[in-house]
């Protein structure tokens, strides 16, 4: 068998393989999105699975006018872009000068700081709504970015420090002998070559933050200050579901997350990529 | 691995960074005295978050001129959980929704709701309520909740499907089951229940069955503790379950109450034990269609009771305005609101109200009025009449029965010792 054939053999399983893969893990995000252009009469009558005999833009109106996603939008952002650049920025200063000074016990703290990844969040759930209590911060948005920043930060930092330890220290000796001090390489040198990792950890940043529930609902109580997540949780009542308006703002809440994810895609894959080989 | 031994400059490092922790905490405790200063506004903590009573209670609440209120409305199950958290935090929600009993009681027995006794005597909102109502409101002497509405339960079933089937409908239980027989022959499913994100809705039928054969004044014990769930009175209760089990449509069991309704509605079930909280659920062309009934005497000796969950408003104890908190909650309980908010919600509830007109109430509004007029006993429901944790136990213990009936004695026998933990601690 020559392997030309072999080859398309192969390329023909593979698709033969894939493709009810593809469509099975496809087929959730296609149900929501007929689901979000259905009536609520013919959900209600026909159940949520039934073929849709309806179309109308019914479910997107309500949920940006009295669901008032559009708001929570808008403190999703409001909460997302401090915490990732807060979040970074500390963390690529504690990467730098872990990677780069000979700080005792730098080993130590590292492991430290990634171990508090490892912790579940719902265990944490009391103490830190307590905390955000007796702090007099309980109910802010601040609180929220600060609860971001911090469990953030020790991941990130340890992503940040894998890739900075790669970076050859020739670099930072030449800059030294150049007269630049610590801040100036840390400006000039280290951070403009840490884009990629900077950017794929922005990326799953943005994301994780901005789907964030369980924070949001633990520290906040107010309903003009919930973020998306916590909108769209409200739009589920106790008694009744509006499934079309529930699925159109799930869409329009999704939006965000996927633009930045496209736009950061290449960074994204490379990025993560370049920490692990060093 | 080696990891180095903390020195001299992490210990000091460390101790620095309790110094900023402390200083953070100095100003922020700064920043909470100005809070207390904006207290002039009101709170409302709302969990009324289905789009129709959500609208309602805003207009309501925009109607009230006395001081500037915030509504909060949170996801039902989310407000469940953060509810201790709200009571409990510095500066919490002046008044909440919440219900009446024993969920208020416990409450407050932790000290953390506003006595509000005064609105009950005298020229008080609550003052012309029925006793029955008072009494519910009541904790250790003193009234900790104002009720504003409340509905009922019932068979809900379609007038045009039973004409269809040629089936009436039925009083006793003899009846109610060949009324199953005959839809189950014709291939539908008699009832429908959806107890896969709702698990509670499987407690209508145990409270009913319990109701209807131990009595009210039974079932209040059993869910205080004072019986044992495998003792032979709640077997008895069992035992009727299980007749009804064959008639429940298996797909119930991954549906949510919500999506039970769909087969009800399209014909594909017969009939469905749910509150009025239903009509909200149905499609708009086949309301006038729906139709309830009582659930069947099985016992004639037994008073009839009927189950019908209150929901009302109670002020948290460490409210920082007090008698703003008040004055909102004689408004909310105030006839003209209750109307507005009934009529406006568009849902099925009854107002607490006397004075409230119900005479251009729907014609199931005023069947639901006349079934609980004629009940000798009120029930609020399992988990209202005890506890969230004591419903975890019914939960359990009733999806395990519907999936296997035959394990009835284990099944009852496991909810005794599961609910002994809930009623200990």
């Amino acid at each position: 068998m020559s392997t030309a054939t072999l080859k398309r053999r192969r390329g023909w399983v593979f698709h033969a393989v894939m493709a009810p893969l593809t469509l099975l893990w496809v087929a959730p995000m296609v149900f929501v999105v007929v689901l979000a252009f259905r009536s609520f009469d013919d959900i209600a009558a026909n159940g949520t699975a039934a073929w849709p005999v309806s179309f109308g833009l019914e479910g997107f109106r309500e949920a940006l006018g009295r669901g008032t996603m559009g708001r929570a939008l808008w403190t999703s952002v409001q909460v997302t872009v401090p915490a990732v650049i807060l979040s970074l920025l500390l963390a690529s200063w504690a990467a730098y000068a872990l990677a780069r000074f000979n700080i005792p016990g730098r080993r130590a703290i590292l492991l430290t700081m990634l171990a508090g990844n490892l912790l579940p969040p719902q265990i944490l759930l009391i103490p830190v709504s307590r905390v955000m209590e007796s702090l007099g911060i309980y109910d802010t948005l601040f609180a929220l970015v600060t609860i971001h920043v911090g469990f953030g930060l020790g991941f990130y930092t340890f992503v940040l420090h894998g890739f900075m330890r790669s970076i050859p220290g020739e670099l930072t000796e030449a800059a030294r002998i150049d007269g630049a001090g610590p801040v100036q390489i840390y400006a000039r040198i280290i951070m403009p070559l840490c884009r990629p990792s900077l950017a794929a950890l922005g990326a799953l940043a943005t994301t994780w933050i901005f789907n964030d529930l369980i924070w949001a609902i633990t520290v906040l109580r107010t309903e003009a200050k919930l973020p998306v997540t916590a909108a769209l949780l409200n739009l589920q009542g106790g008694y009744v579901s509006n499934w079309n308006v529930v699925a159109a703002a799930s869409v329009i809440a999704a939006v965000p997350t996927a633009i930045v994810f496209f736009a950061f895609q290449r960074h994204f894959v490379s990025g993560l990529l370049m920490g692990s080989n060093k | 691995m080696s990891s180095a031994p903390f020195s001299r400059r992490g210990f000091l490092a460390g101790i620095g960074g309790i110094g900023a922790a402390s200083l953070l905490g100095a100003c922020a405790t700064g920043s909470d005295d100005s809070a207390g200063a904006a207290s002039s506004t009101l709170t409302l903590q709302s969990s009324l978050s289905d789009p129709d009573p959500k609208a309602a209670l805003t207009k309501v609440v925009e109607g009230y001129g006395k001081t500037p209120v915030t509504l909060n409305t949170i996801a039902i199950e989310t407000f469940r959980a953060q509810l201790p958290t709200y009571l409990n935090s510095g500066n919490p929600p002046d008044v909440l929704t919440w219900y009446a009993g024993s969920v208020a009681r416990d409450y407050a027995s932790k000290g953390f709701l506003l006595d509000v006794s005064d609105l009950w005597t005298g020229s008080g909102a609550c003052a012309n309520f029925s006793p029955a109502l008072k009494e519910l409101s009541t904790a250790d002497g003193k009234q900790i909740f104002v009720p504003t509405n409340y509905y009922w339960w019932g068979v809900f079933y379609r007038k045009s499907a039973f004409q269809e089937w040629g089936v009436q409908v039925p009083t006793t239980w003899d009846e109610f089951i060949a009324v199953c027989k005959t839809i189950k022959s014709k291939g539908v499913a008699p009832i429908s229940m959806g107890t896969g994100s709702t698990p509670w809705v499987a407690s209508g039928w145990f409270d009913y069955l319990n109701l209807r054969i131990n009595g009210a004044e039974f079932h209040r014990e059993l869910l205080a503790g004072k019986h044992s769930f495998d003792g032979p009175e709640v077997k008895t209760v069992m035992d009727h379950y299980r007749q009804l089990v064959e008639y429940i449509d298996p797909k119930g069991r991954s549906y949510s109450w919500q999506d039970a309704v769909t087969p009800l509605t399209s014909k594909k079930a017969g009939m469905n034990l749910i509150g009025a909280f239903i009509t909200s659920g149905v499609p708009s062309d086949a309301v006038d269609d729906l139709d309830f009934f009582r659930v069947p005497i099985i016992d004639p000796s037994v008073p009839v009771a009927e189950e019908a969950p209150t929901d009302g408003y109670f002020a948290s104890a460490k409210s920082k305005n007090t008698a703003g908190a008040k004055e909102l909650l004689s408004y909310l309980a105030s006839a003209p609101a209750q109307q507005q908010f009934i009529q406006l919600a568009k849902s099925s509830n009854l107002p607490t109200s006397q004075a409230v007109d119900t005479s251009t109430f729907a014609p199931l509004v005023q069947k639901g009025i006349k079934l609980l007029n004629e009940s000798k006993a009120i029930t609020q429901f399992f988990n209202r009449d005890s506890s969230d944790e004591l419903q975890t136990t019914a939960d359990t213990a009733l999806t395990k029965f519907l999936d296997k009936p035959g394990d009835v004695n284990k099944i009852l026998a496991e909810w005794q010792e599961s609910a002994k933990k809930v009623l200990g601690s």
